[in-house]
């Protein structure tokens, strides 16, 4: 146990330490040169204390953890009344998450991977200014609370990204995968960046009105983020969720099962446990269109009168880390794989839309499941990409638009863009979203 | 601090290295709804170095201060690996090295106002949300950032300087049957404490636009004419312009270079856009950047013309422009990207009637509601908006996003009032991973534009 817990828990009536150490190494391209070399060692110490009944944080860094017990304590003098205990002892399950191969790494390795994985797009696009960025981590995370949850875990992460501006315009696109191993890039995922970066040498309208609509993995984002608010125990304690109430309905198609399954070997989003030292679990979020839970944290199980299960993290929209207060968040969103090939379900479009993506995001009302962004994407016509999409933007709301999927690819892929970093998702094709562009 | 980081970077084997050290002070008060979901008054410290030499570059974070040694040598090395890497060297543009304290003196000082008073100022403002019937919840925010850095470089710069600012942000959260909205507040934004107080008629408008978009219609879409509000322009000319005037996300995009060569024609002859750090008591103000620069104003758009840009020691040798010290890290575990400091629309002399009376079919827009930027393409939501018929401002619209490309836009406003305003919450996340500056102010008239993209029902 952390001797600033054990200090703590001579002063106050519980507390809960928040412990991450981080080694980092990256390296980027930009217009296909090396411009930069990076290395961190970043530390960072979050406590939260119950104290006479009140809740207060700190945060620091490690290993200079002064003041963070009085400031703690400061903060819980004028802070709420406690809901909540911190979370008790607990078993973890046992997630694979560290690989003694990316720790091993150094940069000289992350720019021969880089140099590598430029010559290889180079064959097919010269002279195209080509964006890589590779990184790998180790991590130590540690979750102890005085109510006996004690959870250490280390990590490591690998990841590789690779992208560039349309030819004449400042609009990207970009390729790359994560895990916790070092990894080469597949022939494959190269040449679909070569087909999708070459489908974008020109721009196509397509009509104003409703169309059809398929979210490559890169997209998924748009549907999920909606969902996660929707699902979140914080937004259904406080009766803001559009999902109050709905367990047991069917608020998706049948056609869509989602799943967050932070204990899956190897992934790099895995995890034994939360940010309050929760264990970690596999769980059915939507399965066939149903709901099946909610999010839930240690003050929205407070709230609801139920127990958590799992889903506290030092997560936002933006980011995350220590300084953040826990809050209910996926761990690894997965949308379960359909039976069909995504390439087929754009065969059959007569006109239609493939999106990876869209800005402004977090304009719209998302916590209630609409959306209004500009999609990034492409323009689809008689079964076959006609254009890249440039000033078109599309609307809806998945809990009725997400109504009606027509079909669910085979195919999965970890989506390494857009808001919601991380995760598994297959093609999605929805019936019609509302669009409008020049 | 600074004599120990100055002895160590000055036995640096490099051409060029700095040294940032920070410590930084957070306070976070949060309520929502009746709820005090956080109170927080934390202390981080941490330190970034940069090195380059022979033309390649490296950069570390770390925490712990006895590795600042450690940590910059290995980034000298890694630089000269780099370097040796590189054909095409990367140089610094020549800056003169200060020796100055830049330290803050503001009338009402945050940091000198107990816990206990900003905890009481933002219970005041949100019980007044949830005293508003329709009002389901709320987030009040207090949010104070208080930065103390020491910078020393290889040329000789060895300075310490501060950044402040304090907001009370939130949401006000509204609903009527299934209809749910949520309207942004913001004070203050800036070093001035006083900002925030006798703020109450402000929320109570707030609240009353949270209660009328309860019963406005979701917007159309469509391409539309639109005027938009101050708040709104300040948002729009610094997603879908500002960011093309940074130079490091142009230095490696030759097409784009190309199109945005300075003297380049990019609007209507009234359109003047500058960004100017120097604006006291506004959310983009600073003395210096993170490399040791001086920050100026930059005049990027004279009469319609592209004239300036904004940039970092490297981005300016890169171009062959003047330096203008808009290099910035959100904190020490960043690395300074080139960022705009308070970029504005400068006033016109066109009139909101003239603007409303122009219109036959159209919308005007209200309130910034964030943005996103990726090369030319823009996207921008408003909190709220109505309907222009005929000349005629009519019923309330809601859920307005809407987008466009820099180029066409630009072109296509025609017309800028003379009602200059500046908003009062800074925010712009850029960079990988995201740094999200509070930092970063906007402003602007009220602005006509004759073409946008809407999406809507």
């Amino acid at each position: 146990m952390h001797s600033l817990i054990e200090t703590a828990k001579g002063s106050v009536d519980q507390a809960e330490l928040y412990w991450s150490r981080r080694h980092t190494i990256g390296v980027l391209y930009q217009n296909r040169r090396l411009q930069q070399v990076e290395e961190n060692d970043l530390s960072s110490l979050a406590l939260r204390v119950v104290d006479n009944g009140k809740i207060g944080s700190g945060y620091g860094v490690f290993p200079d953890a002064d003041g963070l017990l009085d400031g703690a304590r400061t903060s819980a003098r004028f802070g709420d009344t406690a809901t909540f205990s911190f979370a008790p002892s607990a078993e973890f399950a046992t997630v694979r998450t560290f690989d003694e191969r990316t720790a091993a790494l150094t940069s000289g390795d992350l720019i021969d991977l880089c140099e590598s994985v430029k010559g290889r797009i180079e064959k097919h696009l010269p002279d195209t200014p080509l964006i890589l960025r590779c990184r790998a981590q180790t991590e130590t995370l540690v979750v102890e609370t005085s109510e006996g949850a004690e959870g250490e875990t280390r990590s490591t992460g690998f990841g590789i990204g690779f992208g560039a501006p349309f030819r004449g315009v400042g609009i990207s696109i970009f390729k790359g995968d994560q895990s916790i191993s070092p990894f080469d890039v597949d022939d494959a995922l190269i040449d679909e960046f070569v087909e999708w970066y070459r489908w974008g040498d020109s721009t196509s309208t397509p009509s104003t009105g409703r169309l059809p609509v398929i979210f490559a993995p890169e997209g998924a984002f748009l549907l999920l983020l909606p969902l996660l608010m929707g699902a979140s125990g914080d937004l259904v304690s406080k009766q803001t969720s559009p999902l109050v109430g709905k367990i047991g309905e069917q608020i998706l198609s049948e056609r869509l099962t989602i799943l967050d399954d932070p204990l899956r070997d190897g992934d790099p989003n895995g995890r034994p446990f939360d940010d309050e030292g929760t264990p970690c679990a596999t769980q059915t979020i939507v399965e066939k269109g149903v709901l099946s839970d909610y999010l839930v944290d240690l003050r929205s199980g407070a709230a609801l009168g139920r127990p958590p299960n799992g889903h506290g993290f030092k997560r936002a929209l933006f980011g995350g880390g220590a300084e953040l207060p826990p809050s209910p968040w996926f761990a690894n969103p997965i949308i379960a794989p359909g039976d069909e090939s995504w390439r087929d379900l754009l065969g059959g479009l007569k006109e239609g839309l493939l999106i990876t993506g869209g800005m402004g995001f977090h304009s719209g009302n998302y916590p209630q499941g609409q959306f209004a962004v500009q999609a990034v994407g492409y323009h689809i016509v008689g079964g076959q990409v006609v254009g890249r999409l440039d000033q078109t933007m599309i609307s809806g709301d998945i809990y009725e638009d997400l109504r009606n999927v027509t079909a669910v690819s085979r195919e999965q892929r970890r989506s390494i863009v857009g808001l919601l970093s991380g995760g598994f998702a297959p093609y999605i094709l929805v019936d019609s979203l509302q669009v409008a562009g020049a | 601090m600074k004599d120990r980081l100055a002895a160590i970077v000055a036995e640096l084997p490099a051409d060029y290295a700095d040294i940032r050290y920070e410590e930084n002070r957070k306070v976070r008060i949060l309520y929502e709804g009746k709820k005090l979901k956080e109170v927080a008054s934390t202390a981080s410290s941490g330190g970034h170095t940069r090195a380059y030499t022979d033309g390649g570059k490296a950069i570390s974070s770390f925490s712990d201060p006895e590795r600042a040694d450690p940590m910059a040598r290995s980034t000298c090395a890694s630089a000269a690996h780099a370097g040796a890497l590189r054909e095409r060297k990367i140089r610094l543009a020549d800056a003169p090295a200060l020796t100055d304290a830049f330290l803050l003196t503001p009338t009402q000082d945050p940091r000198q106002v107990p816990l206990r008073e900003k905890l009481e100022l933002a219970a005041h403002y949100n019980d007044i949300i949830l005293e508003s019937p329709d009002v389901i919840t709320t987030q009040t925010a207090y949010d104070e950032f208080a930065s103390r850095r020491v910078f020393v470089n290889t040329d000789g710069s060895a300075i310490e300087y501060e950044l402040l600012n304090c907001g009370i942000v939130g949401f006000i959260v509204t609903k009527k049957a299934d209809v749910v909205q949520r309207v942004r507040f913001a004070f203050g934004g800036c070093e001035e404490y006083g900002r925030l107080l006798d703020r109450e008629q402000d929320l109570r408008k707030q609240i009353a636009k949270a209660r009328e978009l309860l019963d406005a219609d979701p917007v159309k879409a469509g391409i539309f004419p639109v005027i938009l509000d101050p708040s709104e322009a300040g948002v729009f000319i610094h997603e879908a312009f500002g960011h093309l005037s940074e130079g490091d996300g142009l230095q490696n995009n030759p097409a784009f270079r190309a199109r945005l060569k300075l003297g380049t024609r990019l609007g209507h002859s009234l359109l003047d856009v500058s960004d100017d750090p120097t604006l006291a008591g506004r959310p983009g103000h600073f003395t210096v950047d993170d490399e040791g620069v001086r920050g100026v104003k930059t005049r990027l758009i004279t009469e319609g013309v592209l004239t300036g840009r904004l940039h970092s020691r490297e981005t300016a040798a890169e171009f062959g422009e003047a330096l203008s010290g808009n290099m910035r890290a959100v904190d020490a575990t960043f690395t300074p990207l080139v960022r705009m400091s308070n970029i504005f629309i400068e006033p016109g002399a066109g009139s909101f009637d003239e603007m409303v009376a122009s219109i036959d079919d159209g919308y005007y827009l209200v309130g910034a509601k964030g943005g996103q930027t990726s090369g030319d393409q823009f996207t921008f939501g408003a909190q709220w908006g109505y309907r222009i018929e005929n000349g005629k401002i009519g019923s309330m619209v809601r859920d307005i996003n809407m987008s466009g490309e820099l180029f066409s836009t630009l072109q296509a406003i025609s017309m800028i009032g003379s009602d200059l305003k500046f908003g009062e919450r800074g925010g712009c996340g850029k960079g990988s991973p995201m740094q999200t500056n509070r930092k970063s102010g906007t402003g602007a008239p009220h602005i006509k534009i004759d073409a946008v993209t809407i999406g809507g029902v």
